[in-house]
């Protein structure tokens, strides 16, 4: 099932709040520089319905909470950065369990892609077995 | 006959396939596979279904998207919904679990089989002497022996300097691997073939003696003949797409055995109608749940280097509690560690530098496995309150053996707590918290009791020979039979078991 393309966007803003890049004293890349549109159209053709419907529901969750979780009346993507982090900080600390899985779910997926990069791996310092890219990967980005 | 792993893509073409067989097997895992290895090696013509794919070397890469694609059941999603929900992991590809199993080997601890005998008076049925000369037998085919130094890498070996420290037992993992180069590739399928998994061990010796695998195949339905099992009907299916090829109907002269581990094996037996009476059935389930701790340490770790599993310490196995080391894939650690945005790169630079170390509990809790909707499985699973008790002091303990091996912070991933702490007494808070499991991420992969082996058809689904007590012919050989759950790693147990009922058809 394909995703309106403003739920992508929302989704690629989560990832991007998720997984910044050139950060000092970390990774140089982030989720900006490498395909995770298409590790999207890979996850929406293998993973099961129900995970992708999760996902999906969960997207529209994070992009509509930030009235109520930091009192800011703007959509999720809207937001600036800091707040974007401060709404994930928040989330993920609450003492409603379903609440504070909701930035751990959109890390796991995000991990799924882009740590599972070669160049990714390199960054973090492995001895990388594989040099080419996943297959959904295809071409890196120029 | 002649053997072969057949797929959808050699038969596509065909309306349908039509064999026969002495014995017809479900499921090629630790279960399936050594019941073949016994059946051909004893002159007995066997045909195996398979529901995952047959995964060449070849096509296996590292990272983890590719495996849970190809190797994983349901792409590694697959939970168990209770208070939290816990990934129960498996394989589905030829030589199921064991694929991505982390090759540790252990004997079903004497404790426990007293236990089976003085409470489910099995002691007859599965007599403990008859099960060490099975073990003795795979102990040599599928090269079991400790982990050398040479692979042992620095995860492992700073979970031994803990030990030593803190005056608590620990040991070399005793693993059935050949030749392994200590690639950290376990979970992922390993590379080079070095883990004598079933894909590499008995699925192709028992080719190799004639057994016929259809994988990419999953068994549907049993056909049965005056009252006794007398074949499987099952459909080529792509395991990625849902893709329908032929039909395949498989005569058994002499028996089914049913191999498709303890949760599909019960979804099978309840589709059939078989052992639904004395309400047992898909019960009971019981598991290991287990949990991580990260240890940071100031000079590299490489966790990436050595044996994905080299050392354990059962010394708290009387309090439902072993530790074990785990190379954990990049993947799986960034979903792992705690922070987010520009902290979580900065964990993500040291993973280099990160050991992980793993507790699972021998926990008491009960779940059940069921149909789900729309084809799905629904699988309720839900730790005690002491169960949990366990798993903080496993928690605590892993901490300490961490700062004692030199850890320069530990990420205990537990909510409520500090992201990184740099004593244990920082833990304190944890045991004044309720018992409750949606303060961790657990998993569960050891997976038992679903299809109970009992006396009665009362009270149990198998008799004590491993036979349906609805239906003849029917032999149940996977750990759904299990009364209990081990406290230990389950594979060679599950061989054996499997072997000995297999022996008893020969
Ligand atoms: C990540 C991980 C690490 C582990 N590490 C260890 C370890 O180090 N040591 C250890 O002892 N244990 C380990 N285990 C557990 C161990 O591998 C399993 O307990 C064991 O493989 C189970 O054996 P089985 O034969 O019951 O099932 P499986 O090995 O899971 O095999 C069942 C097979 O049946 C197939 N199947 C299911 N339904 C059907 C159907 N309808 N038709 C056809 N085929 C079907 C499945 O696709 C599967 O291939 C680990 C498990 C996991 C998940
Ligand atoms: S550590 Fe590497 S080489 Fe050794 S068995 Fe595992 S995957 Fe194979």
């Amino acid at each position: 099932m394909s995703w309106w393309s403003f739920e992508r966007r929302w989704l690629a803003v989560i990832w991007q709040t998720l997984l910044p890049s050139g950060t000092p004293g970390g990774l140089a890349l982030g989720a900006r520089d490498v395909p995770m549109d298409r590790f999207l159209d890979e996850l929406l053709a293998c993973a099961p319905r129900r995970v992708t419907l999760g996902a999906r529901l969960c997207v529209w969750l994070l992009t509509f909470c930030p009235l109520f979780v930091i009192g800011r009346p703007r959509t999720f993507p809207a937001l600036a950065e800091e707040e974007r982090r401060a709404v994930l900080a928040k989330l993920g600390q609450s003492d409603v369990y379903l609440v504070r899985e909701l930035p751990t779910l959109f890390k796991m997926l995000g991990a799924l892609g882009f740590a599972g990069l070669p160049a990714v791996q390199a960054e973090m310092g492995l001895a990388v077995r594989d040099s080419s890219a996943p297959d959904w990967a295809g071409e890196p980005k120029p | 006959m002649s053997g072969a792993i057949v797929e959808l893509g050699d038969v596509r073409d065909q309306a349908r396939v039509e064999d026969a067989a002495d014995v017809v097997i479900i499921g090629t895992g630790a279960a399936g596979a050594t019941a073949a290895r016994v059946l051909t090696e004893a002159g007995l013509d066997v045909v195996m279904f398979e529901e995952g794919a047959h995964v060449r070397q070849e096509q296996l890469r590292s990272d983890m998207w590719s495996s849970f694609k190809h190797v994983w059941r349901d792409l590694g999603f697959q939970v168990a919904s209770g208070r939290a929900f816990t990934p129960v992991l498996q394989g589905r590809c030829v030589g199921g679990t064991t694929t991505i199993n982390g090759a540790i080997i252990h004997r079903m601890p004497e404790k426990i089989w007293a236990r089976w005998r003085d409470e489910f008076g099995l002691g007859g049925a599965l007599p403990y002497p008859e099960l060490e000369r099975i073990w003795d037998v795979l102990d040599r085919e599928l090269f079991v022996g400790p982990a050398p130094e040479s692979v042992l890498g620095k995860n492992n070996s700073l979970m031994r300097t803990a030990t030593e420290r803190l005056g608590i037992a620990g040991n070399l993992i005793r693993r059935n691997v050949s030749g392994c180069e200590g690639s950290a590739h376990c979970n992922q399928g390993c590379p080079t073939g070095r883990r004598q998994s079933m894909n590499v061990s008995y699925v192709p010796r028992s080719v190799a003696a004639g057994a016929r695998v259809y994988a990419t195949c999953p068994a549907r339905s049993l056909i049965t003949r005056r009252g006794r099992a007398a074949g499987v009907v099952g459909q080529f299916r792509d395991p990625l797409t849902g893709a329908r090829g032929p039909e395949v109907v498989v005569h058994a002269r002499r028996a089914v055995l049913l191999a498709a581990s303890a949760i599909q094996t019960p979804l099978f037996l309840a589709k059939n109608r078989i052992g639904v009476g004395a309400g047992v059935l898909g019960k009971r389930l019981q598991a290991h749940p287990g949990t991580a701790v990260v240890g940071v340490f100031d000079a590299p770790v490489e966790m990436y280097r050595g044996a994905t599993q080299g050392y354990e310490s059962v010394h708290y196995w009387d309090e439902r509690m072993k530790f074990e080391t785990v190379a954990m894939p990049p993947e799986l650690a960034m979903a792992r560690l705690p922070g987010l945005g520009p902290e979580l790169m900065r964990e993500l630079a040291q993973y280099a530098h990160l050991a992980v170390w793993g507790v699972q509990v021998r926990a008491e809790a009960h779940g059940s496995v069921r149909a789900g909707l729309f084809g799905g499985t629904h699988i309720a699973y839900d730790m005690t309150d002491a169960d949990i008790r366990v798993l903080k002091l496993g928690v605590r303990r892993l901490t300490e053996m961490m700062f004692a091996a030199g850890a320069r912070q530990v990420l205990p991933g537990v909510h409520g707590l500090p992201h990184a702490i740099s004593s244990v007494d920082e833990l304190s808070p944890l045991f004044d918290a309720p018992d409750d499991p949606r303060l961790f991420h657990t998993i569960a992969a050891h997976l038992f009791g679903t299809a109970l082996m009992g006396g009665s058809a009362f009270n149990s689904v198998v008799g004590p020979r491993f036979e349906t007590h609805d239906l003849p012919g029917l032999f149940v050989i996977d750990s759904s039979v299990f009364p209990t759950n081990m406290g230990v790693n389950p594979q060679h147990s599950i061989c054996a078991l499997a072997w000995l009922a297999a022996e008893r058809l020969v």
